[in-house]
């Protein structure tokens, strides 16, 4: 069979899409965010399409480039669907580095978009 | 089900075609007042009463249309003057506020509420039907209705159905926000559920059909906009003459308190001055409110407090202007009034009101006692300190800053601070047990229908790094997995699949000394979290039982969890998912770099030879070897009782639920932390310094948590 469950097609084509739009052109990215979305970024929070469309678009690098290493999603008690993405990125000349992001899909007028992002370097902090 | 068709209509009118319409209770009813038919029977109401007014109203079922009928005729009787068509018409309910005389208003109006109640619920709308009334036949709209003969010029009527359930000024102003044409919105009101006000030309007209159907709500509902023509609305009629506003203004001058900013307005309608000149205030009437607001906006702007006090108030849409016309008022005062609900007070949500009166309406006795009264009330106005005269504690008010996806429930939380710790709180648990307990323990930590997935990364440069190659099989990565049914399985659902799979996955050793947790958002339902960190697999005692052996590789990985709340104030697992990945260089050389005690050489620093007394006996009871009893004694400062107690808390872990909020966190070294620890089940706590032997099932429950892997 197949069949790949439908939170894993949605999930899938997302990821995909978002970091296309993400390495192509982060302007664009506001299409998948609504006004009651909140990214997450680094710890800081941005609520809004309006803020956070104006967080990515100011991050400094003029370049970027995403390689997925892994992504899983699940869905979620109320029909959402959670995706995870591990994977490496790099801006303009700077080194390779590893990120992971969270997004929580929703389905609204039947379209998906995303409610949550949260998207940490894989660096080690001290609290 | 009474049929109507378009023939009493005029032409070109396409039909509201309610698909429902046969099978739900409602009716479409055209406006069936007349002047020129007041004795209407009403038996067949729709062919009758025909006028070719186009005001819609609806009866919501046949109870209700029997009831209008006889009401029809006794209202028939009353005195229906011509402008008393306006709003919400059908020939069987009057809005008692176009009735001549005050009181009968409030008869009238018990009637009328009565009979809303018992109506049935709109329909969840999902059809998609806009209709566009293109017109009546315009001579016989407006002339015949307009006392004053006044015909201002083409209004039209804009209805949103369902409006009711919309806060007012979020919803002009998004119907205002996405209509091309700006407008100024007349005499907006609620009436049933809808949401109705007037605009005046025909470009807004269009404008405003346009939009139907193009906003939606908070919840994603799209909103229907119905646009037809009407009559002047009422409050454009029946102006008052600028004699009589001049007149009015005095009036209002002397009864305001320049000193206080308070106008009195108490018992308007009997005021010796209105009345001598013939001047009628009656408050519940849109055009006298209107007028009244109006000069409150020109001539007392800076108004604090508004006595409206016995004024026989029964609705407040037309105050409901006052937000807009006199917004900094912060004192109201609509006691002994008519209001019988506080759907009522809705309207004047905008307010932000500091002290209210309401005692003597009717609405006051609905309640089941005083504390639920206030709280309605403090629904409304959520800033506000006095009711009735009594102060009133102030509510909870939410942090602003806390992301939230939907508004979060007043009472699930007292901020985010309460919240953080309910989630640290449950990591250092869940962690404790996935660490150093008998994973199965972790039942209690999952909802019973709760999801869980691992994932490694797949890195191309690097195929196959040896330290993560114990968790391949247990990855499903979408990019490396395309085995479906492979993927399928390794999705875990259901509690019971979840622990018995992580009962399977090495043993690991988390660094809590760099968890970083980072909560994501909360709504009333649920809550999201994700940890980061590294861990370390094996145990890490495992570095004495093999020497020379380098320490248990190090992990990094992500977290998310999906919680919601339990009964018991803490949460379960919905969701978990997992990512474990290589750690880089950084992190682990900072990683667990709290130093170990120097225990992990192997020689034994010096104790006194009262310690060392006290771990030989540990460990004879205890069956741990004499470092371990060493360890577990200076962790607990030397005290005997209380090493003795957390070592058998460690064991009882697996077994019991400690997923409660009250439970004693193990990882902060604070004394009264390990002595709240007596709480736990289980058996009592034998260590002395001179007792019997231990049973043996402490000794073989020492085993797991001193060895590494077992899988």
């Amino acid at each position: 069979m197949g069949d790949k469950p439908i939170w894993e097609q949605i999930g899938s084509s997302f990821i995909q899409h978002y970091y296309q739009l993400f390495d192509n052109d982060r302007t664009q990215l506001g299409a998948i965010y609504i006004d009651a979305s909140c990214l997450t970024w680094e710890g800081q929070q941005f609520q809004g399409k309006a803020a956070i469309v104006e967080k990515l678009t100011s991050l400094p690098f003029q370049k970027i480039q995403h390689s997925i290493t892994a992504q899983d999603h699940q869905p979620t008690p109320d029909s959402c669907i959670i995706s995870m993405v591990v994977g490496q990125l790099k801006a303009d000349e700077d080194p390779i580095m590893g990120f992971h992001q969270m997004f929580l899909l929703k389905n609204i007028n039947d379209a998906w978009v995303c409610t949550n992002d949260m998207f940490r370097l894989a660096l080690h902090n001290f609290g | 089900m009474p049929t109507f068709h378009s023939t009493a209509l005029g032409k070109s009118m396409e039909y509201w075609s309610c698909n429902h319409s046969k099978s739900t209770s409602k009716v479409i009813l055209q406006n069936t007042k007349s002047e020129r038919e007041p004795q209407q029977k009403c038996d067949q109401p729709l062919e009758k009463c025909g006028t070719n007014r186009n005001e819609v109203s609806e009866i919501s079922d046949d109870n209700s249309a029997v009831q209008g009928k006889k009401k029809g005729g006794k209202i028939s009787q009353g005195n229906l003057g011509r402008k008393n068509l306006h709003y919400e018409h059908t020939g069987y309910k009057l809005l008692p506020s176009k009735l001549q005389e005050g009181d009968r208003n409030v008869a009238i109006s018990t009637q009328t509420t009565r009979r809303n109640k018992k109506r049935g619920k709109w329909h969840n709308e999902e059809q998609i039907h806009i209709t566009v009334w293109k017109d009546t036949k315009p001579e016989e709209r407006e002339t015949g209705e307009d006392t004053q003969g006044k015909t201002m010029g083409n209004w039209f009527k804009v209805t949103i159905p369902h409006g009711r359930k919309y806060d007012k000024a979020w919803l002009m102003n998004t119907v205002q926000s996405h209509c091309i044409v700006p407008f100024t919105p007349v005499d907006f009101h609620y009436i049933r559920n809808q949401a109705r006000f007037f605009v005046q030309d025909v470009k807004t007209a269009s404008a405003l059909k346009d939009i139907s159907y193009k906003i939606c709500d908070e919840e994603n509902r799209k909103i229907s906009v119905f646009v037809n023509t009407s009559a002047v609305p009422y409050s454009m009629q029946n102006k008052f003459t600028p004699e009589q506003m001049e007149q009015l203004k005095l009036t209002m001058s002397k009864r305001y308190d320049v000193s206080q900013q308070v106008l009195n307005l108490q018992k308007l309608r009997f005021d010796s001055d209105l009345v001598g000149h013939d001047i009628h205030m009656i408050l519940n009437r849109r055009n006298c409110m209107f007028a009244t607001l109006q000069i409150i906006e020109s001539n007392f702007p800076e108004l604090l407090s508004l006595n409206m006090q016995n004024n026989k108030l029964y609705q407040l849409d037309g105050l409901s202007d006052i937000i807009e016309k006199a917004p900094k008022v912060k004192i109201l005062n609509l006691s002994k009034n008519e209001l019988r609900t506080t759907k009522e007070l809705d309207k004047l949500k905008g307010l932000k009101l500091e002290e209210l009166w309401l005692e003597g309406n009717p609405l006051c006795s609905t309640f089941p006692d005083q504390s639920a009264y206030v709280s309605a009330i403090q629904d409304c106005f959520p800033n506000l300190l006095r009711l009735d005269g009594q102060e009133i504690s102030t509510p909870v008010v939410i942090d602003p800053d806390a992301p939230k996806l939907i508004k979060p429930c007043k009472e699930s939380y007292k901020g985010s601070e309460t919240l953080k710790n309910l989630v640290l709180q449950f990591l250092q648990e869940y962690y404790l047990i996935y660490d150093y307990g008998d994973r199965q323990g972790l039942l209690s930590a999952y909802h019973d229908e709760a999801c869980f997935s691992l994932t490694i990364p797949f890195n191309p440069k690097d195929p196959a790094p040896n330290s993560l190659c114990k968790y391949f099989k247990y990855s499903r990565n979408m990019k490396k997995l395309k085995d479906s049914n492979m993927r399928r399985q390794l999705l875990k659902h259901t509690k019971h699949d979840i622990v018995d799979y992580l009962s399977v996955l090495p043993k690991t050793e988390h660094d809590f000394s760099c968890l970083m947790v980072d909560m994501w958002f909360q709504t009333e339902t649920m809550l999201c979290f994700s940890v980061n960190g590294v861990f370390k697999e094996g145990v890490l005692f495992a570095v004495l039982e093999a020497e020379g052996k380098s320490q248990g590789c190090v992990h990094a990985f992500t977290r998310t969890f999906i919680a919601i709340p339990t009964n018991n104030s803490s949460i379960c697992i919905m969701n978990d998912e997992l990512i474990v990945r290589n750690a880089s260089r950084d992190e682990i050389q900072s990683s667990f770099s709290i130093p170990m005690p120097a225990l992990f050489s192997t020689s034994m620093p010096t104790l006194s030879q009262e310690q060392q007394e006290m771990v030989k006996v540990f460990s004879t009871q205890s069956g741990m070897k004499l470092e371990w009893s060493q360890k577990c004694l200076e962790d607990n400062e030397w005290n005997y009782t209380r090493a003795g107690q957390v070592f058998i808390m460690l064991q009882f872990f697996g077994r019991h639920n400690i997923f409660s909020a009250d439970t004693t966190s193990l990882f902060e070294r604070g004394a009264e932390d390990r002595t709240r620890a007596a709480h736990m089940p289980g058996e009592p706590l034998p260590l002395e310094p001179h007792p019997q032997p231990q049973q043996s099932n402490l000794l073989m429950n020492t085993k797991y948590y001193f060895k590494s892997q077992r899988n």
